[in-house]
């Protein structure tokens, strides 16, 4: 699918950064996120994911740059950014002392879009219970009634911080399965934000990797799969060597194994006598770059600068 | 929004009454005992005749034996904490909780914008504490009336619960915690700093300002025999003669008596003065927090 190159995307950061008193949480962070994208936003604990995140719908205010959604800044004092975005919180935050339907019905009157059967379907479909109060509810029960509250906000936008870090394995998938249900469904954004790897890998089409305040990566995943390859060369040979960029090298005794970033044909016109070159897993993909040092993304190829939006809007082929 | 408000505030509306119910039942049991003794020592025809002389010194002086300590005494320190702790217990926590428990995200996330959404929870707050200060008032008037016949109501201990004293300090309260949740993010030390700020306001404006909200009167009268000064609860000031004048100062050199006062009918002007001035600190409080809150949106 090619993109329209006027299409306007759901999520645009400019240069965003945002200062924690002499600490900056996030610094010079510009990425786009095509409507109709499910994207996966990974990094370690301390990345600014939750910063970036809390930028772009607006309810943090950025040091420096600019956030928008859908071709408009985010500003939360607006009731406009709030219609279009739905955020589920890390942690599910809800009010303990709400029975579900108060939960519910809050929802109702604070969002003129409100979906009302959508949520009373989504409850009865998932065996909870409105009359519950929420502390009385599982982990993975909150976390449904939050997602709940998010889709019936039918926004076209939803942002999902962390959604599953504190759900058991069971709970995850049933979570997972009903984003990517409620997407398929409706043509949403979606950006999840998750250090879980192995559930981003069935879910997005997009990806980002942050690290220490930094965009490390991002593009769609095909594209970032194709531009990859984990090359096993002897020990002896020089980075220099080695075509494109070198990403990540591990040493073992006699070969080195290099993931490696190139134009995708000059990757399969290599035919180097001794050398092996293998596809790139979406999991490798993402330790490779969870691992690079955060300096390492300012000065980079021109493959990762063409992955971040100039002045000029370009087509993003998906 | 007003759902969400009144939902939120629930169980405090509810303890709110308990305790005006508990306070009416305390009330009815002590106040109708001390209109029954006000009768039967027939204070009400003493006092109309002639309160200055003395005359009725017998029947008040047993009246307030009976009454003093249950009515009067404690109620300066039950002034100096009840609208200080009922407004930062209900303030402090109306930003800090949703801090302090991520439900910010979530209230501020919805098509609200988070302005709309204080102001709506203040307005709705505001509104519920004015109605129980009002309920608090009239239920202590009430209560005192037999007893405020004996002593008027510009001593300081009752000052402060009758006329708009009461409701406007139980605001204050509830402003400066406000504040206070949304600065320090934590509910507990919000209500501590909010009750200490709260105080200090308080007591500020009880022993500088009040006596000066008006020149006070000057005072100066000869006895003959030797003039005594009792400028405590025993009904009449023995220096203005007047049930209800608040004597400031006063000394006797010689058989003189000199000292300043201000008279009972000054009470009502006080009260909007010193009601005027707290809620004006009150709504300073609250804007800044609308503006803080506003200020950190994006």
């Amino acid at each position: 699918m090619t993109r329209d190159a006027a299409a306007v995307a759901a999520v645009q950061t400019t240069r965003l950064g945002r200062r924690y008193g002499q600490v900056w949480g996030l610094r010079d962070c510009t990425l786009e996120v095509p409507a109709g994208a499910i994207a996966g936003l990974v990094g370690p604990n301390g990345a600014g994911k939750t910063t970036l995140l809390q930028m772009i719908i607006g309810l943090l205010k950025p040091t420096e740059g600019q956030a928008s959604v859908f071709g408009q800044t985010s500003r939360a004092h607006t009731a406009a950014t709030l219609a279009r975005v739905s955020f589920v919180a890390q942690d599910h935050p809800l009010y303990r002392d709400f029975s579900v339907a108060d939960m519910l019905h809050l929802g109702r009157v604070m969002n003129p879009s409100w979906d009302q059967g959508l949520a009373l379907a989504r409850m009865n479909a998932l065996g909870i219970p409105p009359k519950r109060k929420v502390k009385s509810l599982s982990g993975g029960q909150q976390a449904q009634v939050s997602l709940t509250m998010a889709l019936a906000k039918r926004a076209p936008l939803l942002v999902l911080d962390e959604p599953v870090s504190s759900l058991d394995p069971i709970a995850r998938l049933e979570f997972m399965r009903d984003v990517m249900a409620a997407t398929a469904d409706t043509g949403l954004t979606v950006l999840i934000a998750s250090h879980v790897v192995s559930e981003l890998e069935r879910l997005c089409d997009w990806l980002i990797v942050l690290t220490a305040g930094h965009v490390q990566l991002a593009g769609p995943v095909d594209d970032l799969l194709a531009a990859h390859r984990l090359l096993t060369v002897p020990r002896a040979t020089q980075d220099a060597e080695l075509p494109g960029h070198c990403i990540h090298r591990s040493d073992s005794d006699r070969h080195s194994t290099a993931l490696v970033r190139a134009d995708p044909a000059r990757m399969a016109a290599l035919d180097h006598p001794g050398w092996q070159a293998d596809p790139v897993g979406f999991e490798q993909l993402v330790l490779a770059y969870l691992q690079r040092p955060p300096a390492a993304a300012a000065q980079d190829d021109p493959a990762q600068a063409a992955a971040r939006p100039g002045p000029t809007t370009k087509a993003v082929t998906r | 929004m007003i759902w969400v408000s009144w939902r939120q505030h629930r169980s405090q509306a509810i303890a709110c009454l308990g305790m005006l119910g508990i306070l009416a039942i305390f009330a009815i049991v002590v106040s109708s005992s001390m209109r029954t003794a006000f009768s039967h020592d027939a204070l009400a025809g003493c006092l109309a005749h002639n309160p200055a002389t003395g005359a009725c010194q017998g029947a008040v002086g047993a009246f307030m034996n009976s009454f003093n300590t249950v009515v009067n005494i404690g109620f300066w320190a039950l002034s100096l904490a009840l609208p200080g702790l009922i407004g930062v217990v209900i303030g402090a926590p109306l930003i800090a909780r949703e801090l302090e428990y991520g439900t910010w995200q979530l209230a501020w996330a919805q098509t609200v914008p988070r302005t709309r959404w204080l102001v709506t929870k203040l307005a709705v707050v505001t509104g519920g504490l004015v109605i129980l200060g009002a309920a608090m008032t009239a239920l202590i008037t009430w209560y005192r009336q037999p007893m405020d016949r004996l002593t008027g109501h510009f001593i300081n201990n009752v000052y402060d619960f009758e006329g708009l004293a009461l409701t406007a300090y139980i605001l204050l309260a509830f402003g400066l915690a406000v504040l206070a949740g949304l600065l320090i993010r934590r509910s507990i030390p919000a209500m501590v700093a909010a009750l200490v700020a709260w105080l200090a306001v308080r007591l500020a404006v009880e022993y500088l300002l009040r006596p000066r909200f008006q020149a006070p009167l000057t005072l100066r009268q000869t006895c003959a025999h030797g003039c005594s000064l009792d400028v405590g609860i025993t009904s009449v000031p023995p220096e203005t003669g007047h049930i209800g004048d608040w004597v400031l100062r006063a000394a006797n050199p010689g058989n003189q008596i000199v000292g300043t006062y201000q008279p009972a009918g000054r009470f009502w002007n006080f009260q909007f003065i010193e009601a005027g001035l707290i809620v004006t600190i009150t709504a300073a409080a609250l804007a800044a927090t609308i503006w803080l809150l506003r200020r950190r949106a994006a």
